[in-house]
C-alpha cells in the first residue's frame, strides 16, 4: 500500500510540470509584451530593466525553468494590471472563500444528493422514485446562471428572506452554496440511485436476507456501504464542475473569491493573474485525481496495480 | 483508398437503414443491429418522447426566423422590456426586440456550435484513442500517460485562454475554445473499445488473411466503434453547449448582434431583477435541450451499447 501512494505521489510530478508547461505554452502565445505600448509612456530604460526583471528577453524554456521555480516555492509572480499587488496577495485573500463556498456546495450535494438517490433507489418506480429523478434530471440541466437569479429574484426580492450578494454571515452563504450545489447534487442522486440498485441485485444482499436480517439492518449494513463507493471517489471529477459553477456563481453574487476575480483579471487581460490561477486550478485538480485514485485504491485492491 | 465496389455494398447496410432490397450477399447481422436497435429506442418511451422534442426544437430553431414577423436583430425602442404577451409570446429584450424570434436564431448559434465542437472533440479523439489502441504496448502506454497528465487541465480556464489567444470571438475560434480540453474522455472512450474490437475473431481472421493494418483499422474497428460515438455526441452536447453559455455568459461569446442562448441569458442578466423573463427564456431553452440531450443518449446506449444490450 505504502508502495502504491508513494509511486502514485512520484508520478504527480511530472504530470504538474507538463501541466505548467501546457498552461505555460498557452500563455505564450497569446503574445504581446505587457510593458510595451501601454497608456502610461515608460522610458526606454525603465522598460529594459522591467523585461530584464520578468525575463521577457530569455528563450522560453529558461522562462519556463524560471516560472517552474517560482512556482514550486509559491511565487506566482506581480499582477500586471493592479501594480501594488502580487498574484499570491490575490490567491491568499480571495482563495478561502471560494473554498468555503465549495466544500458549503460540495457538502450539500453530498447531503441532499446522495439521501434523495438511495431512497428512490428503495423505492424503485414509485412516485418518490419518479418524482427524485425528475429533480435530478431537472438540477443537472438548468445552468447555474438561472438558479442563481431566480434565487436572488424569489427569495430576496420578492419575499425578502436572504441577502441579494456579498460574503461575510451565513445568510449569506445559503443561496450561492445551493445555487453552485445544486447540479453536483442532481449528479450525486443519479450516480447514488444507480448504484443502490446495482448493489441491491447482489448475491450477499440475498443471503443477508435468507439468513432473515432485517431490511433496515441489510440497508445500513450493507446495500449503503458498498454503493456509495463509487459515489464517493466520483467527487474528484466533480471538482471541475464546482470550478467552472464558481466563475458563474461568485460573479452574480458578487463573492470576492477566485472564480470572480478570474473573470475580472481576464477581461482586464492581466496574464500573469490569469496564468497563476490557472496553474492553481490545474494543480487543485492534479491533487484531486490523486487523491481520488489513492482513495481507490484503499477502497477496492485490485485496481492498486493497474492505476500507478 | 480504392473502395472495392463489393466491399462498399457490404459495408452499405450498416449505415443506412438496412432494407430488405440490399445487394444480394449482404451479410443479414449488421442490417439487423441497426434495426434491432432502432426498434429498441422505439419501445423506451422517455427516449422517444425526449428525441422528438429535440427534433421539435431543432425545427423551431430553423423555422421561426423565416415565418417570424419580427426581424431578430431588429430594435424597436417603444417596445422595450415588455412581458409575454399574444404579440410576443416570450416578450421583448433591453432593445425591444422579439424574444421567440430571437431564442429561435440563438438557438442556431448555440446548437450549431455545440454540433460543431463535439464533431470536433470526437475526431480528435477518435485520431488520439485509435492509434493508441490499435497500436498498442509503449505508445500506448505512452499516450495514455500523457492523456492522464492532460486531465489535470481545467477546461474553462484553457477556453478562455484558447480566445484570448486568437484575440477574437466568432464561431469557429468558439469551437476551437470548447475542443482544447475536452477531448480526453472521448479519447479514452475509443481506445478502450478499439482494444475489445482488436481481440474479436473477425479481426484476427481479417489478418490472417492478410489485411493490412489501416484496412482492418477503417474497415473493422472504426465502423464498430460507430455506435459508442453516436452515444458520445449525445453525453458530448450538454457539456459542450453549458460551455458556451458560460463563456457568453462571462462575456465571451459571440459579438452582438448575433446572440447565442449564453449571450442572450447575459442581456437578461443585466434586468434580471425587474425583468427576470429575459434571462428565464434562453436559459428555459439551453435546459431543454440538455435535458432531451440527456434522455436521447440513455436511449441510445440501451438500444446501441452490446455491454447492456442483455439486460
Amino acid at each position: 500500500m505504502t508502495k502504491f501512494v508513494l509511486r502514485r505521489l512520484v508520478w504527480s510530478i511530472p504530470v504538474i510540470l507538463l501541466v505548467i508547461l501546457l498552461t505555460f505554452t498557452m500563455m505564450k502565445q497569446i503574445g504581446g509584451n505587457p510593458f510595451r505600448h501601454t497608456e502610461r509612456a515608460v522610458p526606454e530604460s525603465i522598460q529594459n530593466n522591467l523585461e530584464r526583471k520578468f525575463h521577457l528577453n530569455d528563450p522560453w524554456y529558461l522562462q519556463y525553468v524560471e516560472y517552474v521555480k517560482n512556482v514550486f516555492t509559491f511565487d506566482l509572480g506581480p499582477s500586471m494590471v493592479l501594480r501594488n499587488r502580487t498574484v499570491n496577495d490575490i490567491v491568499k485573500e480571495q482563495f478561502p472563500r471560494s473554498i468555503e463556498l465549495g466544500a458549503l456546495a460540495m457538502a450539500f450535494a453530498l447531503l441532499v444528493g446522495v439521501p434523495l438517490g438511495a431512497l428512490a433507489a428503495l423505492k424503485q418506480n414509485s412516485a418518490v422514485d419518479y418524482g427524485a429523478m425528475v429533480a435530478a434530471n431537472l438540477g443537472f440541466a438548468i445552468p447555474s446562471f438561472l438558479v442563481a437569479t431566480l434565487l436572488i429574484y424569489f427569495v430576496s426580492l420578492k419575499w425578502g428572506l436572504l441577502p441579494t450578494s456579498g460574503w461575510s454571515s451565513w445568510e449569506y452563504k445559503i443561496l450561492p452554496t445551493i445555487a453552485l450545489g445544486l447540479g453536483p447534487m442532481a449528479y450525486f442522486a443519479r450516480l447514488a440511485r444507480g448504484s443502490m440498485l446495482e448493489t441491491l441485485q447482489q448475491d450477499y444482499v440475498r443471503t443477508a436476507k435468507a439468513k432473515g436480517l432485517r431490511w433496515r439492518r441489510i440497508v445500513t449494513l450493507h446495500v449503503l456501504r458498498n454503493s456509495l463507493i463509487p459515489v464517493v471517489t466520483a467527487a474528484g471529477p466533480l471538482l471541475g464542475f464546482l470550478i467552472t459553477g464558481s466563475f458563474i456563481v461568485e460573479t452574480i453574487f458578487a463573492i470576492p473569491g477566485i472564480g470572480k476575480y478570474y473573470v475580472t483579471a481576464v477581461s482586464a487581460r492581466d496574464y500573469s493573474v490569469t496564468m497563476g490561477l490557472t496553474v492553481i486550478l490545474a494543480l487543485i485538480i492534479v491533487l484531486a485525481n490523486l487523491v481520488v485514485d489513492i482513495l481507490y485504491g484503499v477502497l477496492d485492491p485490485r485496481t492498486r496495480e493497474a492505476r500507478t | 483508398m480504392v473502395v472495392d465496389p463489393r466491399e462498399a455494398a457490404r459495408e452499405a447496410p450498416l449505415i443506412g437503414a438496412g432494407g430488405p432490397g440490399e445487394t444480394a450477399g449482404a451479410p443479414i447481422r449488421q442490417a439487423s443491429l441497426w434495426q434491432d436497435a432502432l426498434r429498441r429506442y422505439m419501445r423506451n418511451r422517455g427516449a422517444l418522447i425526449a428525441g422528438s422534442v429535440f427534433i421539435l426544437l431543432l425545427a423551431f430553431c430553423i423555422f421561426a426566423p423565416i415565418f417570424s414577423p419580427y426581424d431578430a436583430n431588429d430594435a424597436d425602442y417603444t417596445q422595450t422590456y415588455q412581458s409575454p404577451s399574444a404579440a410576443h409570446p416570450f416578450g421583448t429584450d433591453q432593445a425591444g426586440r422579439d424574444l421567440l424570434t430571437r431564442a429561435a436564431l440563438g438557438g442556431r448559434v448555440s446548437i450549431g456550435i455545440g454540433f460543431a465542437a463535439t464533431l470536433t472533440i470526437l475526431l480528435i479523439g477518435v485520431a488520439y484513442g485509435s492509434v493508441s489502441g490499435f497500436i498498442g504496448g509503449k505508445l500506448d502506454n505512452g499516450l495514455m500517460r500523457f492523456l492522464d497528465a492532460l486531465y489535470g487541465l481545467p477546461y474553462l480556464p484553457f477556453a478562455i485562454i484558447t480566445l484570448a489567444i486568437f484575440g477574437t470571438v466568432n464561431f469557429w475560434t468558439m469551437v476551437v475554445a470548447l475542443s482544447v480540453a475536452s477531448w480526453f474522455t472521448a479519447a479514452r472512450i475509443v481506445r478502450g473499445q478499439v482494444i475489445t474490437l482488436k481481440e474479436n475473431d473477425y479481426v484476427r481472421a481479417a489478418k490472417a488473411v492478410g489485411a493490412r493494418w489501416h484496412r482492418v483499422l477503417t474497415r473493422h474497428l472504426l465502423p464498430n466503434t460507430l455506435g459508442i460515438l453516436i452515444i458520445a455526441v449525445f453525453l458530448e452536447l450538454p457539456g459542450v453547449i453549458l460551455g458556451e453559455a458560460f463563456l457568453s455568459f462571462i462575456g465571451l461569446g459571440i459579438n452582438p448582434p448575433d446572440a447565442s442562448w449564453g449571450s442572450m441569458a447575459q442581456d437578461g442578466y443585466q434586468a434580471y431583477r425587474v425583468y427576470p423573463h429575459i434571462i428565464v427564456v434562453p436559459s428555459v431553452c439551453i435546459a431543454i435541450l440538455i435535458l432531451c440531450a440527456n434522455f436521447v443518449a440513455d436511449g441510445l446506449r440501451d438500444a446501441l451499447d452490446p455491454r447492456t444490450r442483455e439486460t
